[in-house]
């Protein structure tokens, strides 16, 4: 089997990291666009643009059957998701097979058993992989309270079908703990359709740790190292590293290990990242497989020196892995900044606004998968993130001084984002040391958000004098009056 | 002339005014003689003022000036106190409940007619994938309830409307 033809359908700094290998790899490629989506870098790379309809955008990107007519509709053979959407979908995997269009990732099957964290968790522990203690509603609802109360505070509520922070609430007394039930219920039946939920033990100041897999369907797992990712904000990411700061290098070969093992045991396909919860003292727990590329892979990519998504591609057209494991290095260390437009200072609200003026950061070990043009608009259509920051050192010392030398050089103008937050978190003392939990950024939200030296006089001078109707107003006053200017004391 | 600014929330009132040879912006805490000439990059420019030179980057948006300077990005809203003076709004701020953030309405407790005391649930919004849970800012009357379940709003729209208070 091979692949000549691409759709990616997906959008932003995915769609055109994904569409930049698959061009780079002589395939042809189309992407698509909604009315209401600005023009974004992925629109200027693929070979073909096409149009998706929808009440919202959003709603477009998640539309099974107009995705699969689009693809047969232009010949492209293969479908890559991306992450979110329709990514983990099982449905729109089954829909492209019955289609003949191949789908860059694991099969529906494997989907479907790790979409469901009650079910995917069942298997993990059936195969002597370690997880938390936990109670599931569904084991016996009736009792489920009680079984919530004794796996003992503080503990996690979970919807069953979820991901992604979404409807996650720390139980830390017993009188919250059946109305933050019925919230958690109320939330995933909103957001998955699917109020089932489970609770497990919540490990303070944990870290999350992942690994990077990539299986070839037969059995054949290898890993590409591990992810730190405890830089965490309302229980979602905003600074990757790899390697991980806490790990010994038997912790990491064991991790590591680990993850390629339960990989192994549904005889993973394409890409894939196994999460993991690592408690102070070192034990490690499953969290969650997520069964496609993640937001986070670049570090990856630069430590490895393998393309995944180039991988991605490879077990797609069924030509297996293109390395053994130990021919997989982890050179130096990488740090991804994710660029949002929000405001860290107002509990990471979004922000809108037109960029006004782009100008990104370059030279040695600094890469920048971007979703924004200048010019573009941000709106609350689609998630915050515009783009990531990602920087390749020596060493972990040398990565953070060159992170945080590109996220100041780093100019997006007209719209509120998270780069001066970012460059507090990698300025933080404790950072530098990789002392961070998950729980890092909301200890020290004091700190981080803390206003730097007042440069107050030179920002109102900049501001006056860049006002061209202030200033021209200033030069029609008669000279004399001018100089005395209105001041009144 | 004069103009409001704002940075971090806080409000400076400030007056441009021209020497013959510089400009020279008044604050309440002194007269800053100044210069801005561009550098030729995108947005580029060098401040003189107080002494130091800096480079900066800078994009004028309708009512905030964005400024990049020494690695960290500002924002200065500019206010013409003539155009505020002339759209001054009435109404008193505690009668509205003003969205905090863009969202979607996920259930409304209360209907236009409602007595309600202060500290009580109106609606519940949902935002960056969390549930808020947003409270009568007085005890008074519901007059409107401008979204229904479902519903999205933006920033600063008024999700809840109370009839103003007698006297």
């Amino acid at each position: 089997m091979t692949i000549s033809k691409l759709l990616v359908a997906n959008r932003g700094e995915i769609a055109a990291r994904v569409l930049r290998t698959a061009k780079a790899r002589g395939l042809a490629t189309a992407v698509f666009r909604h009315v209401a989506e600005q023009e974004g870098p992925a629109h200027l790379i693929a070979d073909e643009v096409v149009m998706i309809e929808g009440p919202t955008p959003v709603a477009a990107y998640l539309d099974i059957p107009q995705i699969v007519e689009a693809a047969k509709g232009i010949g492209a053979d293969a479908v890559h998701p991306g992450y979110g959407f329709l990514s983990e979908n099982a449905g729109f995997v089954a829909a492209l097979e019955k289609a003949g269009v191949t789908f860059v990732g694991p099969t529906s099957e494997v989907i479907d058993l790790m979409g469901d964290k009650v079910r995917a968790r069942a298997f993990v522990e059936e195969r002597g992989f370690p997880v938390a203690p936990s109670a599931i509603e569904d084991d016996d609802p009736a009792s489920f309270v009680e079984r919530a109360r004794a796996v003992g505070y503080p503990l996690l509520i979970k919807p069953s079908a979820g991901g992604g922070g979404k409807g996650m609430r720390v139980v830390r007394e017993d009188s919250t703990l059946e109305t933050e039930i019925e919230t958690a219920r109320r939330e995933g039946e909103r957001y998955f359709g699917d109020g089932r939920l489970f609770v497990e033990r919540y490990i303070e100041r944990p870290r999350h740790i992942e690994v990077q897999v990539m299986g070839d369907g037969q059995g054949n797992v290898v890993h590409f190292w591990e992810r730190e990712c405890s830089i965490q904000r309302r229980f979602q990411k905003i600074i990757e590293e790899t390697p991980s700061p806490a790990l010994t290098p038997e912790q990491r070969d064991e991790i590591c290990e680990t993850a390629a093992g339960i990989a192994r045991a549904v005889k993973y396909r394409g890409a894939g990242t196994v999460e993991f919860i690592y408690a102070q003292d070192g034990a490690f727990y499953f969290l969650e497989m997520n069964t496609r590329l993640q937001v986070e892979h670049p570090v990856t990519e630069m430590v490895t020196g393998f393309d995944l998504v180039a991988e991605q591609l490879r077990v797609a057209a069924g030509k297996g892995l293109s390395a053994a494991q130990a021919d997989i290095p982890q050179t130096g260390h990488s740090i991804e900044l994710r660029i949002c437009a929000e405001d860290a200072t107002v509990d990471f609200r979004p922000a809108v606004g037109d960029i006004l003026l782009l100008d990104e950061p370059t030279g040695p070990g600094v890469r920048v998968d971007s979703g924004i043009l200048d010019g573009g608009k941000v709106t609350t259509d689609f998630d915050p993130m515009l783009s990531k920051l990602i920087v390749h050192g020596q060493d972990r010392a040398q990565a953070i001084a060159l992170a945080r030398q590109a996220v100041q050089d780093y100019v997006i103008l007209g719209v509120t984002t998270n780069t001066g937050y970012l460059d507090a978190i990698l300025a933080h003392p404790d950072f530098a040391s990789g002392d961070i939990s998950t729980g890092f950024l909301a200890e020290q939200s004091e700190t981080l958000t803390a206003p730097g030296e007042d440069v107050s006089d030179l920002l109102m001078a900049a501001a006056a004098l860049s006002d061209e109707r202030l200033v021209s107003e200033v030069m029609q006053i008669p000279e004399m009056y001018r100089k005395m200017g209105g001041w009144r004391n | 002339m004069q103009r409001i600014f704002q940075i971090d929330g806080e409000e400076t009132d400030c007056w441009l005014g021209h020497d013959g040879s510089r400009f020279v912006l008044n604050t309440p805490t002194g007269a800053v003689a100044c210069q801005l000439d561009p550098t030729g990059l995108p947005g580029g420019y060098k401040l003189r003022a107080k002494g130091v030179v800096r480079e900066l980057r800078l994009a004028v948006g309708p009512e905030v000036t964005f400024v990049h300077m020494d690695g960290r990005t500002y924002e200065v809203g500019r206010v013409d106190p003539a155009e505020r003076l002339a759209g001054s709004d009435g109404g008193a701020s505690d009668d509205r409940l003003v969205a905090p953030m863009p969202g979607v309405v996920v259930s409304v407790a209360v209907k236009p007619g409602d007595a309600v005391k202060e500290g009580q649930p109106l609606l519940v919004i949902e935002s960056m994938k969390l549930e808020t849970t947003l409270v009568a800012p007085r005890s008074g009357v519901v007059a409107e309830m401008p979204f229904a379940v479902g519903d999205s709003f933006g920033l600063k729209d008024i999700l809840a409307q109370l009839a103003p208070e007698e006297e």
